[in-house]
């Protein structure tokens, strides 16, 4: 129901044997890692201007978290309303990392402790300070949320819309929750004035460089390693999950296992770009949760063609990109644009803006080699 | 209710009558019923003393004194206190105005010269004294409400430091017409009686204002408990105790009726919302994201309808809610059926797909009507049909904005089961909801059956937006408001069934309002959707299941 299926179900007899190349056979993929790959020497290079350097990185954050949709929507048909919900997670850890950091080292509490009339940070902010365990806790923490949420939506065979609309009120029930001030979170402002980064101060070339082609690189490797996920054994079971489940089911195999394990995985992967992005964006607050922003990932893999790796990151790079250029351009405009371009490439292009390419010549190079 | 004081202690306080008037004769010695007029021209143009026991005079006999004594004595004091008044010689002299040359003799009427005469200078005691002479003529022989009002208002303030007050409040009372004031004048009276020195009248004035239950009430009993006599008198106490524990009650029950009448309203403004999204999801497994925006959209055209009516029959206003129904209806109506015919028609196969054109749709009508109109609240006078209300029981009030929101939304909910269920129109909705391709066997024009029922359910959205603009704000953001909860209210009655989205909209909107006061509103929201989907490992198709075949 999401598009065409042909498309990734390449039934290679080879690619069990060498599951390690699987990305090589996908020509989009191939284009998009070596575009990333001259955008980091690039960036090292050239030595571009610093908002340039800044908004390159966030646009490999929004990528990561389309990859981490796509995920779940392409491949297993699941649309989730509600991914900014491990976006914001990600985002929160990250920004709590940072301010404990900042603590610390120089002993000025963060703004909501004073605000809160408070001394000291909340129990629960014990050993943030240290990098890998923040990591571990961002992503911990949303594979736990989303292991819980899956489970109860899957195991009671909650699908389709119902799913959609289920997440969308996750994330906004978070939302509300984030907003209120008591929660140790900072509340209503959020969390801002990250002065440091590994003790390195915020805002220096060479911070915001590094922070970039860390996203970059997670981005590729991110790739990578969905793109060996859904071309192996794995990855068929997840197309015919999508196509035809309860086929599926009824050939024996565990399908709430499949759906909930990938659920998790790009909860995770969502987190990561949650922790990309906070330190390059330098805030975050409550409004990452709103269901609007959860609605624009899928808007973003829907412009850019689902079902398709590649087209999930042109999506959101080529969006993004816009928004970053119209909303400062033509503020009053952005959002007529945005409506109109989803209703144009939804009504027009089935497969998102990876059709275009496909309506004149058809050519089989980006089709990866796999007629039907 | 509050006319309690008409019947209730009425003996008690003609006793009190007599005992004031005993005690006034002692201050206003000679004068029994009938002013001394002389005596009190003479004492107010006297020394600072005198002018205190001539206004104490007045406050003394006003509770018995003849009415054109009273009118006779408020001239005087009013003329007093605007420094109208001049004495000279023997006499004194009343002046139309500060400082003309001549005026009227006070006791005869006859014009006379006020040349030389000086204005009695007042220090603040007797100030306070003939402050309150005056008020107590204007409440007993005022002419309009408004000055009446005012006189007890100044009464009301030195009630403490005026032992004739109550003689002169009952014989107020008594003669007042207005009944507002009648009411103010009894409040008045109870204040006086809950400090009076009498412990038997203080215990009746305890079991008065218990017998009307608020939490105005309440706090003013409470307040009491640190008076003295609540340690020294052991029957105050048992009376202000069994008072309080009465009042606490009450005002407990009123709270809870309030809070359930609140849950009401709110859930009839989810289920208005939330009817429509049903059958349009029920039918064509459409999510329709924009539905929050049709209910702005039904609003805006409320307000359409009432500029309408103040430009073109500005008599007519109150009536402009009542027009704006089919108006909105209308409007939503055909928003939705121009979206379903250009957008939505082209995406049946595609219901995730649809789910996002239609979120390009709400985005699109929130900042169309955000350009067109600005995005702050929109002004919408209301009717006297929708304010106010009337105060049910303690601190109850049916408010008749949420009664209108109740009445509408039990009336949307009739016509919508009648539609389905008597019409051709629902007959075709039903048969396509239940079997799509057997309904178009049969002949049923499936696609025009989608388009009209888009419409119809745009049309329930929109009469949701009538029926919420006297109850909260309106602007172009409003949707966002109601649409997350009416997503809850489908999910969890069933898709395709009016019956299942009353009572989820009953449980929902009731779980909200009921959940608030006890743990805020974000715990009320938490609390609903885990439960929501706690609910759904049982029963995933919702409540109430239509039966069908896809």
């Amino acid at each position: 129901m999401t598009g065409r299926a042909e498309i990734l179900s390449t039934p290679s007899e080879a690619a069990p044997a060498r599951p390690a190349a699987a990305w090589r056979r996908d020509p989009l993929l191939v284009g998009i890692l070596v575009v990333i790959a001259a955008v980091c020497l690039g960036l090292v290079g050239l030595q571009p201007a610093p908002y340039l350097v800044n908004a390159i990185g966030q646009l490999a954050a929004f990528a990561i978290l389309a990859v981490s949709l796509d995920l779940v929507w392409g491949y297993l048909g699941i649309l989730s309303l509600g991914h900014g919900l491990f976006f914001a997670i990600g985002g929160y850890v990250c920004a709590m990392h940072l301010l404990a950091h900042a603590f610390a080292v120089t002993g000025v509490a963060p703004d909501f402790v004073q605000f809160m009339g408070w001394t000291a940070l909340p129990a629960y902010w014990a050993g943030l300070t240290h990098a890998p365990y923040a990591l571990a806790l961002a992503l911990g923490l949303a594979a736990a949320v989303a292991f819980v949420f899956g489970l109860a939506s899957f195991r009671s065979r909650v699908n389709g819309v119902y799913f959609s609309i289920i997440s969308q009120a996750l994330v906004y029930v978070a939302m509300l929750l984030m907003f209120r001030n008591d929660t140790g979170l900072g509340g209503n402002n959020g969390m801002t004035g990250f002065p440091l980064l590994f003790g390195y101060p915020m805002g220096s070339a060479a911070v915001t460089t590094g922070l970039a082609l860390a996203a970059l690189g997670t981005l590729a490797a991110v790739l990578v390693g969905t793109r060996a996920l859904v071309a192996g054994p794995i990855g068929r079971r997840m197309l015919a999950c999508r196509d035809d489940e309860t086929r599926l089911r009824t050939l024996g195999y565990g399908t709430t296992r499949l759906k909930l394990a990938i659920w998790c995985l790009s909860a995770m992967i969502a987190a990561l770009a949650g922790v990309l992005y906070v330190p390059q964006v330098g805030i975050i607050n409550p409004r990452v949760l709103s269901p609007d922003l959860s609605i624009e990932i899928a808007v973003w893999m829907a412009i850019g063609g689902i079902g398709r790796l590649g087209g999930a990151v042109i999506g959101a790079v080529a969006i993004n990109a816009l928004k970053f250029w119209l909303s400062a351009a033509l503020p009053e405009a952005w959002p007529f644009i945005l409506s109109g371009l989803v209703l144009v490439v939804v009504l027009a292009l089935p497969n998102g803006l990876l059709d275009l390419a496909t309506l004149r010549t058809r050519p089989t190079w980006l089709r990866g080699g796999a007629p039907r | 209710m509050a006319e309690m004081w008409d019947w209730s202690p009425r003996p008690l306080a003609r006793l009190a009558f007599g005992l004031m008037l005993m005690l006034s004769a002692t201050v206003a010695a000679a004068a029994g019923d009938a002013l001394d007029r002389p005596g009190l021209v003479a004492a107010l143009c006297g020394d600072a003393a005198a002018l205190g026991r001539g206004a104490e005079a007045v406050i003394g006999s006003a509770g018995s004194a003849a009415p054109d004594d009273l009118a006779f004595a408020g001239g005087v004091l009013r003329g007093l206190l605007d420094r109208r008044l001049a004495c000279v010689g023997t006499g004194a002299v009343l002046l139309d105005r500060v400082g003309a040359a001549d005026g009227r003799d006070v006791l005869t009427g006859i014009p006379a010269s006020a040349t030389g005469g000086r204005s009695p200078v007042l220090g603040l005691r007797q100030r306070g004294l003939v402050e309150a002479g005056a008020g107590i003529v204007a409440l007993l022989t005022g002419a309009t409400v408004e000055a009446r009002s005012a006189g007890l208002a100044t009464l009301a303030r030195r009630m403490g430091t005026l032992p004739e007050a109550d003689a002169i409040l009952e014989r107020a009372r008594t003669a007042e017409a207005d009944a507002g004031l009648r009411r103010a004048i009894a409040q008045a009276m109870q204040a006086a009686a809950l400090d009076a020195p009498d412990p038997a009248r203080r215990r009746a004035a305890i079991a008065a204002i218990a017998a009307v239950p608020s939490s105005a009430a309440l706090s003013r009993l409470t307040s009491l408990k640190a008076d003295p006599a609540y340690i020294a008198d052991p029957a105050f106490r048992a009376a202000l105790d069994t008072g309080i524990a009465s009042v606490e009650r009450a005002v407990a029950i009123g709270n809870g009726l309030a809070l359930a009448y609140n849950a009401v309203s709110f859930a009839s403004i989810l289920f208005m919302a939330a009817a429509g999204l049903a059958i349009i999801f029920g039918l064509m497994g459409v999510i329709n994201l924009a539905q929050g925006e049709f209910i702005m959209v039904g609003a805006y055209a409320a307000y359409g309808v009432q500029e309408a009516f103040r430009w073109l029959a500005p008599g007519l206003i109150d009536l402009y809610l009542i027009a704006a129904i089919p108006v909105a209806f209308l409007a939503s109506a055909c928003v939705g059926i121009a979206v379903e015919a250009l957008i939505l028609r082209h995406l049946y196969r595609r219901p995730l797909m649809s789910l996002l054109a239609t979120w390009a749709v709400s985005l699109f009508l929130i900042n169309g009507v955000r350009v067109a109109f600005g995005s702050q609240n929109l002004q919408f006078g209301m009717p006297s049909y929708v304010s106010g209300g009337v105060p049910l029981y303690a601190d109850f009030i049916v408010t008749w904005n949420r009664l209108f929101a109740i009445a509408f939304a039990a009336v949307t909910l009739v016509a919508t089961l009648l539609i389905l269920k008597r019409t051709p129109l629902g007959l075709d909705i039903r048969a396509v909801t239940q079997n799509r391709d057997m309904a178009g066997a049969l002949g049923i024009r499936t696609r025009r059956v989608d388009r009209l029922a888009f419409g119809f359910g745009s049309g329930l959205a929109g009469l949701a937006g009538v029926a919420l603009c006297p109850i909260y704000s309106v602007n172009p953001g409003m949707g966002a408001n109601f649409i997350v909860d009416s997503f809850m209210v489908v999910v969890l009655g069933g898709v395709g069934t009016v019956v299942g989205t009353l009572v989820a909209a009953l449980g929902i909107g009731g779980a909200n309002v009921l959940i608030e006061p006890f743990y805020g509103a974000v715990a009320a929201k938490v609390i609903v959707l885990v439960g929501i989907i706690v609910f759904l490992q049982r029963r995933p198709e919702g409540l109430f299941a239509a039966r069908r075949r896809r």
